[in-house]
Order: C-alpha cells, then sequence, then structure tokens
C-alpha cells in the first residue's frame, strides 16, 4: 500500500538560544514526540528578531512562523524580551490585518525547563499552520522577474562584511549573497 | 489662501529674520497649479512675503527641516509640529536651532476630492479660502471655449482622510502661534476608522491589501516626503543581504509598503503627505493609521507630544500587552 | 577549567591549619565512565530497578540507574548501587548491554584520595522540617496534606506530572488549596524549631500566585494560614500584594485541627477568625510549609572539621563576620549558616570566596591552569572550505535518522568539500581526527550535525581552536535533541528534517567570519563610594586581597549609620566593631581615603575607569563599589513627631542610649509604633530592619527595667532568621505586642506636655489609650539621593530608589554594568550583619576582574556600518547595557568591552546600520532561505 502523504507545512522557528532552543533540547532528552515540520534557527534572545526576518521568511514561502523566548522578567539580557515582545506584538497585529491568516505566525514564552510546554506548543503550531495549508500570501514569485537563480559565493569577501580593522578588504558586491535566495 | 493665517505668518517669519534669530525660515509658497502649495525657504525678510498658508499645504515641511545644522524657523501645524519634537528627539535637529511658527489648523483639502466634485473641469483658480472649519471654498476656472465656472465646496466634504480624525490640530511645543487656537474636533470611533478592514475576514483583508497596493509604481514620492524617512540606505536598497526585491513584483511592492509603515509605527503623526504625494493615489494610511492607533491603544503613546519621551519601540513596560503570545 | 567537581565525594578528615590543610576525600563508585557516558539515557531507560525519586520528593519513581534532574552537572548517568540488581544479585546488566558508549563499569571501585588546599568552605545545604512525627499537622493521617515542597515539584514544569497539580488521594485536580505557614518554625510548644525559617511566607505566596495564575474555570481558592506575613526583602511586599490582588486569600489564624474529608479525600480545617467566631472550611488539598533545617550531617561536618554548631546544629557565626566559623580557615555559606533565601545564599557564597582566598593572595594564580592555543591561520580570502561531521551517536541518531543518506547529501551542498560520518563526533579520539582533517584539507568552516550547541559547541569550538582556526568558524545542526530524540516514530520525515538542518547550518557557515577577541588591560584598584559599614569592609575587602583602593566618603567621618546603632542581632555591641573596622581601613596601605569629598565624574567601562572627584583628584580603577547607603526617614508629619522631644525614631533613641541622655530606668511607659511610612501606598516596601531594631530596644529597656511597661505596636512582625528569638524574649519579657491594620492607626496626641497613644486592641476589639514618656517610631528607610552618580555610572535605579541588581536572584551584587557592584543599604535595606555579607560578596565579584591581568572580550558583538547610520538613537535606547553611545559626530558606535551580543540594537534599527558578529542578519536570513529554498 502506497503511504498518503500528510501535507507538511514548511515552518520557520526562531528560538532564543537561552530558553526555548533549551526546552527543545530538553524535550529531546525526555523523548517527547512533535511533528518533523518545522525547522529552528537559534537566535542570541528574541530581541534579535527583525521584523525583516518574519517578512522574509513569509516571502521565502514560509507557510508558519514561530517566535519563542524568555518569559517576560527572565531575560538573559535583562530587557531583550520586553522590546520583542512590544516589536512583535505590533508586527503580529499589522500581518493579521492585512489578512495573513490566523494562525500563521505564533508566539510564545517557553523557559529551558519547560519541555512539555515546548512540545505542546510545537504541535499546536504545527497543527495550526497545516490546517491552513501552504501559504501563498505576501510569497515572492520565484524568478517572475528573473533575479538570477542563487548566487554562489565565490569568495569569503562576499560572504560578509569586512571587518572595519581590515584596511582595503574589498566590500561586499552586492549580487553576491543576496537576491533571492541570498 | 487664508488671509489672517499668511499675513500673520509672513510677519512672524520677517521678524525672526530681520531680527537675526534664524538663518532660514521653512514654509509654503503658492505651487504652480492652484490646488498646490509648495515649500519653500526664505533666507531673507523679503522673501517672506512670499509665503503662504492655504487648505493645501499637505507637505510636511518637517522634512525640508530634518537634517540642516543652520537655525531655522518651520511654518507648523499640529501634525508637522509633533514631527519635529520627534526629529529632535532622534536628533535629526537640535532643539536649540530650531524655531517652531506653530499655525493651528482646520484640516487640509484633498485636491483629488475637489477635482473628483468637478467632473473633469478645469481648475485655474482658488477664488475663496476660508478659515473656519465648517466654511466653504470657491474654484473655478474657464475651458478653452472661454466657458467659465465657479463651484462652491464645503470644506468638510473634500478634506483629507487624515484631518477628518485629527487629535492635534493646535500646534505643539511651538515658540510662537501665530493665531487664536482652534478647538479639537475628533471624535467619534476614530478606532474604528483607522482600522476599516478589520470588519473583513483574513481572505476579504487580504484581497482589499493586495488591492490597495497593486498600483505602486515604486516612485517613492511617499518616502521622499516623509518626514520619518531619512535613512541614508532604505532597507529596500540594501544589498548585503539584499532581501527584499527592487521589482514591480507584488510580494516586493507590498513588503515595502509593509516595513516602511512598520518603521513609522510610534512615530507617525498621520500628517497624510504620504498620500498627498503620492501619485497613483494609494492609501498608505490603511498601514500607517491602523499602526498609529495600535501604539495608542496598545501603549498609550502618541507620537511627537514632545521631544524627551522615547518613542514606543524603543521602550517597554513590564505589563505590557501580549495578547499575540502563549 | 580551574574548577575540579568531585561528586559522589565524601570528607573523612581534615589535617593541617589555615593555609595549608589536606584534606582526606573518598569518592563513591559511579559505575558509568563520565568520560565516556553521553547522557543519551538508553540504561535508563533499560533499567529494570525502579526507585522512589527522591528529588521529587518522593512523587515519582525513578531507575536504579539515572541522573538526579535534568539539568544536573555534569550531565552524567550514575548507577545507584543499593538499588542495582546486577550490583546487588549478580543478574541483569541491561544498561552495559545497551550503552551505546560502553561507559558501564561495574568494577568500579571507591576511590581515596587528598587534597590540599587553604581554605574550605562549607555549603552543605538544609533540609526540611519533616512533620510526619507531628499529629496536630495531619501529615501522615491524610493523604491531601503534603509539604510545600512536594507541592513544589507537583508545581514545577520538569516534576513527577509536567506542572499539572493532583492531588495524592485520588489523582484529581485541586481546586481549594490551603497553606499552613510556620509548620516546622516559630513554635514554641512541640518539638519543633522556635527560629524562623526565613523563606516560607515568600515561597507559599510564590505557590498560591502561581496556582492563581494557572488556575481556570470556576471554583478555585488559594488561602494563606499564617502568623505574619514576612516579606520583608526587596520587592516582597509588592510580590504579596499581587498575590492578594489576584484573590489569594490571606488568613490570619492558626487552624487547630485538620480532618479527612469524605472518604479519605480533601481536608476539613478548623479554625479562629480573627473575630474569634470559630470557623471549619473544606479544602481539597492542605500544603505544609516546611521550615528549613541543619543538614543531616552538620554534626559529622561539624566534628570533621572541628567547627562549633549553634543551638539548632547551624554552624556558629558572629554577625561581624558572617561567613568565618569558629576555626580559621573554614568558611560556611548557604543554608548551613542560617536558613536563607537564594539571593542571600548567592551572596554570602561570593562572601566565603573573598573571606576563604583573603589569606591566600600570595598564591594566586600557582595551582591554576590556562589552555594554550595555537595561532589561528589567516582564512581571508579564501573561498568556503566546509567539512560536514555527522554523528551518529552510536545509536542515538543513526537508528532513527539515515546518517549516510545525511552525510552523502552534504556533499552535494555548495562549498562543501569534505564530509564524515562519526561514530561519536564528540569523543575524545574524534576530536584529535577532526582537528586533523581540518589541517589536511584545509578546511576553513566547519559543520557538526550531532546534538545541542549549549552543550558542545564549545567543545567542538575548542578543536577548531587546536587546529589552528578561528572559532567562530563553526555551525551546528542539532539532529539529535530537535531530531532523531523527537521523531523517533517519523524516521523519513527525521532524515528529511536532518537535510535540512545541514543545509542551514552550511549556508549559516558560508556567512561566518573568523571573530576577533579583543583583549584589554586591566588597572588593578577598585573605587568604593561611602565609608559606611559595607564601605569599609569592602575596600578592606579588596585591599586584603591585594588591589588598590580608593574610598570616597561624602563625610569627612567614616562610619555612615552604623555610628547611630547601638547593638545588632540584639546583643552584638556596634561601636566597638565600627571602632576596630575604622582604624584597619585606616591603617592598610593599600586604601587612599578621600573624605569630605564626592565623585564629579565617571568615565570608562570594566577594567578602565576614570573617575573624578570633587576634589579634583583622578582615579584610575577597574572596578567600582557602591555603597552609598540609606537614610532614616524623618517622619515629619506623622504621630506627631517634632511636637515633643520624646516622640524618637530608633537612630535618635539609640543615641539616647548610648549617651546616657534616654535612661532605660528612667522609663516607666514606652510605646512603640511600627511601619512608619514603610508599607505604605507611597513608600510600598518592607524596610526589613525596624522590627528587630524596636525588640532590641525593647528588650534593652526591659532588661534594665523590668518594671517599664513597653508596648509595640505593630502589622507584622518582621523578626526574620534567628531574629525571632529576641521576639520570644521580647514576650517572655512581659513586652505587650499588638497588631494594628491600616484602617485603625494608631493615634498619638501630645496634651500638657504628656504623650498619649490610642490603639484599638485587636483581642479585646476596643480602643485604649495609655500614656507614654517615651515614644519611639519605627521609621522607614529610605534611599538617598543618588540620582547624579547613578546617571554617571549608567546604574539603573527602582522606582524607590534602590540600585536595581542584575539579576535579583543569582546576581545580587551585580550592576547590569560590567565591573560595578552594590553592597549595603543602597540596594536595600537590611541588617549589619547581611551588608558586611554582601560588602565580602562585593570583594569577591572585584576579584574576578582584577585578578586578570587583561580581559578577553567575545567575538560576538554588535558592530555599527557608519555608512548607514543616521544617529536617531535606537539603538541606544534599547541597549541594555549602555554599550552604545554617539561618537563625535553623532553616529552610534559600540563599545566592545561593554556589549553581551544580544543583538537588541540590529533589530531596532531602522536602517540596518548594527549587525551582531557571530548572528549577522545575513547569517539568519541565508538559513531561513536555506530551509525553504
Amino acid at each position: 500500500m502506497k503511504e498518503i502523504e500528510l501535507y507538511e507545512p514548511r515552518i520557520v522557528a526562531f528560538f532564543c538560544h537561552w530558553c526555548s532552543y533549551g526546552a527543545a533540547d530538553l524535550a529531546g532528552v525526555s523523548r517527547m514526540e512533535y511533528p518533523a515540520s518545522f525547522r529552528a534557527v537559534r537566535i542570541p534572545c528574541t530581541g534579535r528578531m527583525s521584523p525583516k526576518f518574519i517578512l522574509h521568511a513569509l516571502r521565502q514561502g514560509a507557510d508558519g512562523i514561530w517566535v519563542s523566548g524568555c518569559h517576560p522578567g527572565d531575560c538573559h539580557y535583562g530587557t531583550g524580551n520586553y522590546h520583542s515582545r512590544r516589536r512583535l506584538e505590533l508586527l503580529k497585529n499589522m500581518l493579521d490585518y492585512i489578512g495573513i491568516e490566523e494562525g500563521r505566525i505564533h508566539f510564545s514564552w517557553i523557559s529551558s525547563a519547560e519541555a512539555e510546554k515546548f512540545q505542546q506548543m510545537a504541535i499546536r503550531v504545527v497543527e495550526a499552520v497545516r490546517g491552513l495549508g501552504p501559504n501563498t500570501r505576501l510569497v515572492k514569485s520565484v524568478c517572475s522577474n528573473c533575479i538570477p537563480p542563487v548566487p554562489t559565493c565565490d569568495t569569503m569577501h562576499e560572504c560578509y562584511e569586512p571587518l572595519e580593522e581590515i584596511p582595503g578588504a574589498p566590500r561586499p558586491n552586492g549580487s553576491c549573497c543576496g537576491g533571492n535566495g541570498l | 489662501m487664508m488671509k489672517t493665517r499668511t499675513e500673520a505668518i509672513r510677519a512672524a517669519a520677517r521678524t525672526l529674520l530681520e531680527e537675526g534669530r534664524v538663518d532660514a525660515v521653512i514654509g509654503y509658497v503658492q505651487g504652480t497649479i492652484p490646488l498646490r502649495a509648495q515649500p519653500f525657504v526664505a533666507y531673507t525678510p523679503e522673501e517672506c512675503d512670499r509665503f503662504i498658508w492655504s487648505s493645501f499645504c499637505g507637505g510636511n515641511l518637517a522634512s525640508i527641516a530634518s537634517g540642516r545644522t543652520d537655525r531655522v524657523a518651520v511654518v507648523a501645524q499640529g501634525c508637522v509640529s509633533r514631527n519635529l519634537n520627534g526629529l529632535v528627539h532622534e536628533n535629526r535637529i537640535q532643539r536649540e536651532n530650531l524655531y517652531i511658527i506653530g499655525v493651528p489648523c482646520i484640516g487640509m483639502l484633498d485636491q483629488r476630492k475637489v477635482e473628483a466634485k468637478l467632473f473633469g473641469r478645469n481648475i485655474e483658480f482658488l477664488k475663496r479660502d476660508p478659515e473656519e472649519d465648517l466654511g466653504e471654498i470657491v474654484v473655478g476656472g474657464c475651458n478653452a471655449m472661454g466657458e467659465c465656472y465657479e463651484e462652491v465646496i464645503k470644506r468638510r466634504d473634500v478634506k483629507r482622510d487624515n484631518c477628518y480624525t485629527c487629535m492635534h490640530r493646535n500646534p505643539v511645543g511651538a515658540d510662537t502661534v501665530v493665531v487664536e487656537p482652534v478647538s479639537e474636533t475628533a471624535g467619534g470611533d476614530i478606532n474604528a476608522v483607522a482600522t476599516p478592514w478589520m470588519r473583513f475576514d483574513a481572505d476579504r483583508r487580504w484581497e482589499e491589501f493586495a488591492k490597495n497596493f497593486e498600483d505602486c509604481i515604486r516612485c517613492y514620492a511617499c518616502r521622499d516626503v516623509c518626514p520619518l524617512c531619512y535613512c541614508t540606505t532604505c532597507f529596500v536598497d540594501e544589498s548585503n543581504p539584499q532581501w527584499c526585491g527592487k521589482t514591480q513584483d507584488s510580494a516586493d511592492v507590498q513588503t515595502f509598503h509593509i516595513l516602511r509603515a512598520f518603521h513609522c509605527a510610534g512615530r507617525c503623526t498621520d500628517c497624510g503627505a504620504c498620500e498627498s504625494a503620492c501619485p497613483q493615489g494609494i492609501k498608505m494610511r490603511r498601514l500607517t493609521s491602523m499602526l498609529e492607533k495600535d501604539v495608542r491603544t496598545l501603549w498609550g503613546h502618541e507620537p511627537g507630544m514632545d521631544s524627551t519621551t522615547k518613542p514606543p519601540l524603543s521602550t517597554y513596560r513590564p505589563d505590557d500587552p501580549e495578547d499575540h503570545f502563549k | 577549567m580551574n574548577i575540579e567537581l568531585l561528586p559522589l565525594t565524601g570528607v573523612r578528615s581534615v589535617e593541617g591549619e589555615a593555609g595549608d590543610f589536606t584534606v582526606h576525600l573518598t569518592q563513591a563508585p559511579r559505575y558509568i565512565d563520565p568520560e565516556k557516558c553521553i547522557a543519551c539515557g538508553e540504561c535508563s531507560r533499560k533499567c529494570p530497578s525502579k526507585v522512589s525519586n527522591d528529588f521529587n520528593a518522593g512523587l515519582d519513581k525513578r531507575k536504579a540507574v539515572h541522573i538526579l534532574y535534568d539539568q544536573t552537572v555534569p550531565l552524567k548517568y550514575a548507577i545507584d548501587a543499593e538499588h542495582c540488581i546486577y550490583l546487588q544479585k549478580g543478574k541483569c546488566g541491561n544498561c552495559a548491554k545497551v550503552c551505546p558508549a560502553d561507559a558501564v563499569n561495574f568494577a568500579d571501585t571507591p576511590r581515596e584520595f587528598s587534597v590540599r588546599v587553604g581554605s574550605v568552605v562549607l555549603a552543605p545545604g538544609i533540609r526540611t522540617f519533616d512533620p510526619s512525627a507531628f499529629d496536630s499537622y495531619a501529615y501522615s493521617r491524610i493523604p491531601d496534606v503534603i509539604t510545600s515542597l512536594e507541592y513544589e515539584r507537583l508545581l514545577s514544569a520538569s516534576g513527577p506530572c509536567q506542572g499539572h497539580v493532583l492531588r495524592p488521594s485520588d489523582g484529581t485536580e485541586p481546586k481549594r488549596i490551603a497553606w499552613l505557614q510556620c509548620v516546622g518554625s516559630r513554635g514554641n510548644n512541640k518539638c519543633d524549631n522556635d527560629y524562623c525559617s526565613n523563606v516560607c511566607c515568600m515561597y507559599a505566596l510564590k505557590q498560591s500566585l502561581v496556582t492563581a495564575d494557572h488556575a481556570h474555570g470556576e471554583g478555585h481558592d488559594q488561602a494563606i494560614f499564617f502568623m505574619d506575613v514576612r516579606a520583608h526583602n526587596k520587592s516582597f511586599e509588592q510580590y504579596y500584594n499581587q498575590a492578594m490582588d489576584k484573590g489569594v486569600r490571606i488568613l490570619r489564624a492558626r487552624p487547630h485541627s485538620f480532618l479527612p474529608g469524605e472518604e479519605n479525600r480533601g481536608v476539613r480545617v478548623g479554625y479562629v477568625n480573627e473575630a474569634g467566631e470559630p470557623l471549619s472550611e473544606d479544602f481539597d488539598m492542605v500544603v505544609l510549609s516546611v521550615g528549613l533545617e541543619a543538614p543531616a550531617e552538620a554534626k559529622q561536618l561539624a566534628e570533621t572539621f572541628d567547627i562549633k554548631l549553634d543551638h539548632w546544629n547551624f554552624a556558629l557565626t558572629d554577625p561581624f563576620d558572617p561567613v568565618a566559623t569558629s576555626r580559621k580557615g573554614v568558611y560556611v555559606c548557604g543554608g548551613f549558616q542560617e536558613p536563607k533565601d537564594i539571593p542571600r545564599s548567592v551572596m554570602e557564597a561570593s562572601a566565603a570566596a573573598s573571606a576563604a582566598t583573603a589569606g591566600l593572595t600570595k598564591g594566586r594564580g600557582t595551582r591554576t591552569a590556562e589552555r594554550e592555543v595555537p595561532a589561528a591561520v589567516d582564512v581571508l580570502g579564501e573561498p568556503p572550505r566546509i567539512g560536514v561531521f555527522v554523528c551518529s551517536c552510536g545509536i542515538n541518531i543513526s537508528s532513527v535518522i539515515d546518517v549516510q543518506d545525511v552525510a552523502d547529501y552534504a556533499r552535494t551542498l555548495p562549498g562543501v568539500v569534505h564530509v564524515e560520518n562519526n561514530m561519536f563526533s564528540c569523543s575524545q579520539d574524534t576530536q584529535v581526527a577532526i582537528a586533523e582533517v581540518i589541517r589536511k584539507h584545509r578546511l576553513n568552516r566547519v559543520v557538526v550535525a550531532a546534538c545541542t550547541p549549549r552543550t558542545h559547541e564549545p567543545l567542538f569550538r575548542e578543536t577548531l581552536e587546536a587546529a589552528g582556526l578561528n572559532k567562530y568558524l563553526f555551525a551546528m545542526a542539532n539532529i539529535r535533541n530537535h531530531g532523531s530524540w523527537v521523531h523517533a516514530t517519523d524516521p523519513k520525515g527525521a532524515t528529511r528534517k536532518a537535510r535540512d538542518q545541514v543545509r542551514m547550518a552550511v549556508a549559516s557557515a558560508r556567512h561566518l567570519a573568523p571573530l576577533k577577541e579583543v583583549t584589554l588591560g586591566v588597572t588593578p584598584s577598585a573605587l568604593v563610594v561611602g565609608g559606611g559599614v559595607a564601605g569599609m569592609t569592602a575596600a578592606l575587602g579588596i585591599a586584603e586581597q591585594g588591589f588598590a583602593v580608593h574610598l570616597v566618603e561624602r563625610e569627612t567621618e567614616l562610619g555612615g549609620n552604623a555610628r547611630m546603632l547601638r547593638v545588632t542581632q540584639g546583643r552584638f555591641e556596634t561601636a566597638p566593631y565600627l571602632a576596630s573596622l575604622e582604624k584597619a581601613v585606616r591603617g592598610h596601605a593599600g586604601i587612599t581615603l578621600h573624605a569630605g569629598t564626592t565623585v564629579a565624574d565617571v568615565e570608562g567601562f570594566v577594567g578602565n575607569f576614570v573617575t573624578r572627584l570633587d576634589s579634583g583628584t583622578e582615579l584610575r580603577h577597574g572596578a567600582i563599589v557602591l555603597a552609598t547607603g540609606g537614610v532614616g526617614l524623618k517622619p515629619e508629619g506623622m504621630y506627631r513627631y517634632g511636637e515633643h522631644p520624646r516622640i524618637m525614631t530608633h537612630q535618635q533613641i539609640d543615641a539616647g542610649f548610648m549617651d546616657g541622655s534616654v535612661d532605660p530606668k528612667a522609663l516607666q511607659s514606652v510605646v512603640f509604633i511600627q511601619c512608619v511610612g514603610s508599607r505604605e501606598p507611597g513608600r510600598p516596601y518592607c524596610s526589613r530592619v525596624c522590627c528587630t531594631h524596636t525588640v532590641e530596644s525593647a528588650l534593652h529597656i526591659k532588661r534594665t527595667n523590668p518594671d517599664a511597661r513597653v508596648v509595640v505596636l505593630y502589622r507584622d512582625m518582621r523578626t526574620y532568621g534567628q531574629r525571632e528569638l529576641l521576639y520570644k524574649e521580647a514576650r517572655e519579657a512581659g513586652v505587650i505586642f499588638s497588631r494594628f491594620s491600616l484602617d485603625h492607626r494608631p493615634v498619638v496626641d501630645v496634651v500638657n506636655g504628656t504623650i498619649t497613644v490610642t490603639f484599638r486592641d485587636h483581642v479585646l476589639q476596643q480602643d485604649l489609650t495609655v500614656e507614654a514618656d517615651l515614644l519611639g517610631l519605627a521609621s522607614a528607610i529610605v534611599a538617598p539621593d543618588v540620582n547624579g552618580l547613578a546617571q554617571m555610572v549608567k546604574a539603573t535605579l527602582s522606582d524607590e530608589g534602590w540600585y536595581v541588581e542584575a539579576h535579583s536572584k543569582l546576581r545580587p551584587v551585580d550592576f547590569v554594568t560590567d565591573g560595578m557592584f552594590m553592597a549595603g543599604l543602597g540596594h536595600y535595606p537590611k541588617p549589619l550583619e547581611e551588608s558586611v555579607t554582601q560588602a565580602r560578596a562585593a570583594v569577591s565579584r572585584v576579584t574576578t576582574v582584577l585578578s586578570r591581568t587583561e580581559m578577553t572580550l567575545a567575538g560576538t558583538v554588535a558592530t555599527i556600518n557608519k555608512a548607514k547610520c543616521v544617529g536617531c538613537a535606537v539603538c541606544w535606547n534599547v541597549c541594555p547595557y549602555n554599550a552604545i553611545s554617539p561618537d563625535e559626530k553623532g553616529f552610534a558606535e559600540v563599545n566592545e568591552a561593554l556589549c553581551k551580543g544580544c543583538g537588541l540594537c540590529a533589530a531596532a534599527c531602522r536602517s540596518g546600520a548594527p549587525d551582531l558578529r557571530g548572528f549577522t542578519t545575513s547569517d539568519i536570513m541565508a538559513q531561513v532561505s536555506a530551509m525553504l529554498g
């Protein structure tokens, strides 16, 4: 019998190194199962969450986004999550307002000890996004106006801004590491 | 042209230059077409006689003042004065170099709305421009056949959208105010007005959003006129990484408008210059007014009421609302 | 690297003396080789022997081979020999069979060895009171009466029921819960303890508040039966108010009976309320807020180390030297010194560290090791040459994920030049092999697909360094904790995910740059601001550690508030101590005293501060201690203060006692009023020291003149810890304590030169009036105005004006800004002995900075692209560390010495000017693109 493939949403998760990433680790230690539908990007703090990252993920075709950080008051850096809370709260309201469906974007506070909350939230996020189906909104159409395909970096210089201390280092070339595929 | 305001502005500007208290005065002069006013920088007392104030001063002079290092006076109604305060906080202007010539404002009119009332007839003059909120303007003109007309239009019917819900018509923190303050008029459910798509479901909201911006030609007039858009490199022009394309692809256009509006959140005074400047008639305020409302209701912040309070995205309170966080 | 952890180890005996002890140790066998154990937990899963789990207060089971809890350090399993079937009966051995790392060693034996040390710190902790022997608490009789420790575990997300509280009798969710305070504390009748355990009021409030927060639906109730609510420390009173706002009921009553509910479920609690009415209420569960006791091994420990214990088997200490035991060179901290909460324990631990090292400064650095790292090769200009190492983790990963497929896939990714699959990527021999491969293939990026970077990134980074590669050129794909372990039933999905994770890590690696770790010199001296007890103690301690100290005091005299203090802890006279402390400070060659001047300006950062004094002197120093103290509130406008010379504050009374102008023998009637200016809406905190101070003064009067009538009007008596004994002694001496509430404040009148006080007696429920020939007002301690200083050093002040710590529990002495520390009342009101402790803790914290000749800063710091910066202030507004400031042109500039790499600036900036090294925007976006690409 042929396996029926369930629609697997593609969800980008941004986890704070100090808490939710650790909760995911602990969920692993405790062998708590959840669907393999999201991939985590580790960030130092939810305060690092630029709205760009969420827009970029949607543009790249993410079906869902999940940002998770430390409970208010528990930020490793003191106030990072307070600032991100304002920024993300407002961004979410805005994306709701323009019609990004409720259920695509999720935010949570999960401490490094809350493996079970992590598992439950993971299931909840995946279920919500799966229920919505693939995202079509704000998605950049592939090569609609012929940006060159994914560029490759020929030399290291083009992959990062040279440190200020290095005199005469070549500036990054705009066409490399940028564009659709980075 | 509004006579009382115009004369008071000219007098104030002249005095400032004559007494050497500022190096320049930024105000409006009559534009090349009747329902337009254009920014002008006067450096001599004589030039001040060109200044006007009318129902069509719909730009934002804070943008002209932003980044200047000389001592300038700026003619400013409520919204612009608040932008100036904000720009002082953001170090775009030194407060000691700034002189605000405050103009209590009865609301600017929308050129497009006036034109719509005239069914394509050519506008050649603005004959009357009263200084009462509920007054009537008179516009008129002649066609090629020499047939002339005059039309009386109620101000209230052709105000710019943002001016209907304006809550700060009087200048804030002005150094001088040229006429008596006007009453603050905003009433009704301004929050609902700020978020007209709220009543729709997500699909319809997306439809409205997509439609709203589909005519954008990315001329960046909105960005150029906005006093808040002064980045040396706008995010759409970033190259490392170049994540938001500069194309007409709908996602690129939408991303530009979303993030531009978001960057204005907590700083935007709803001056309406973006919409006035847009050649395509796009309603950017759909996004900015929604954010303005959120900033006000979530964190009780109104931008530019002084030049010391941190903008809401530069600060926090431990008990901020967190409805979206589980 | 310079801390050797010796788990499972006991002390056999000690020889020698301070500065040169030989400690003989025995390490019990672990039966698991910690070098080999990868903490995968296979052994525990297959172990058939179930044992009651002490860590969860016996509420669930663990296996014979186990870890104590998930975050245990070191994260290595151990076999509990007593319950191991193989070790007891020679059968089973499941763990050895399933261990993928071959770490089980049943032949392990106890190891006896000795260490030579200069000092010893004892921190054996506490144990909780066991209520099972007391019938009155019904703990043994009624299943739904549990201890607070059991409740704590039930409430814990990592506890036996993952935080969903279920009651023992029938496993249902309890809705109505009562807490009973002072179980095993403040007891007078039974064999329980007569001191106050310090922490129970706050943990009960916390438990009730957390419970209230989690309660959904109808019928929930949290009630606390208490005697006095002792919410006495920083922001505790506000927390107490918050609990009441949330609906937690605070009942001032001591229940007289606990009866089982129907079918032995739930508890019927009988008590008499404040109005004297007998009541009975049904609760689903009762939590006994058990007190803290000296650890079981206290006596044995005392014998081994030859130290004296007090009446309750806590280590005997002196309030003026709170971490020193009776034996020179042996120090104590934490609960073994006296029951206390986390912040005070942390403070005391630092204090013990400074005390223990003060005599050892000559040997500093002689027994420590430093890692040698070869110079990194220059990889700039090279195209990415990425090596990918896919770990099988024994079978932990490979049993679910097709690691071969993942490895094959990795070969197809751009920039990848070498791929291999390892059995254990983290094992010592693989580390050597990886370093070899890096050199051989000239790899300039390394990706390891294995477990979590939270535990293993440092290890692999060391390997990169050893191979001569900048350690930041490393990325990890977490395919175990976030992969095989959580997708065991979805091998295909897990493999697909692993491929994505590797692709993301490779994409990330391509964006990694070698980061420099800047080193800065350190000026080996400290500035101490404030010459009170805290400031002097800190100055002396730092000087004893061998560093120069500049002590700045605004006044011309030293001593601060302590000059006005007669005794501490009821019997220890302050004046002689103060005199000897001052003499030591003045006499120490390392201390430069700057009296009668203040700080005019401070610049710089950790290791390199420059301070200018009002006197014009410029000081260079590497660390700062702010010990600016507190001020006794002058209670103007309250209780007729100022209208009669005998309406006095504590400071005035103490001064009177000391100079003889207040003579206890001449007093016939004395009234004290508590909480004068504290715990009021405008000043909502508890000033902590006033209850004890009142009791001390009351006792002084009673001891001298037993016939004097002394009345104390209070709201809650907060004689916390062993101060409770003073309170008890005062009651026994005949001091009358009468409680008032805010709506029935005492009324003071002065008529014809006579002071009268009218108050409502809460037992008689009627107003009483007494004449007083001395009225003591226990007025609040308030923060002095230090706004100017705080601004200079960019320190944060709370609403009430106290210095704000970097973390209220875990870093109670540090400011957020590195290199700056606090001590004494400027942090919060506290008794003298706690000021001494905090000052000694500050010494320890300062030493961590000054003992280094140079500091290495992390490479993961923010940078500003000035071409993009518009100087709008967003970044320096949001930076938690004040690490960003405008340069001379108004553009943002990062001080790398202050930056901690949170990335707030990068997210807040609209112009994209800041970026965070190690987590660059390009890197993060590349990972997103790679995932979705």
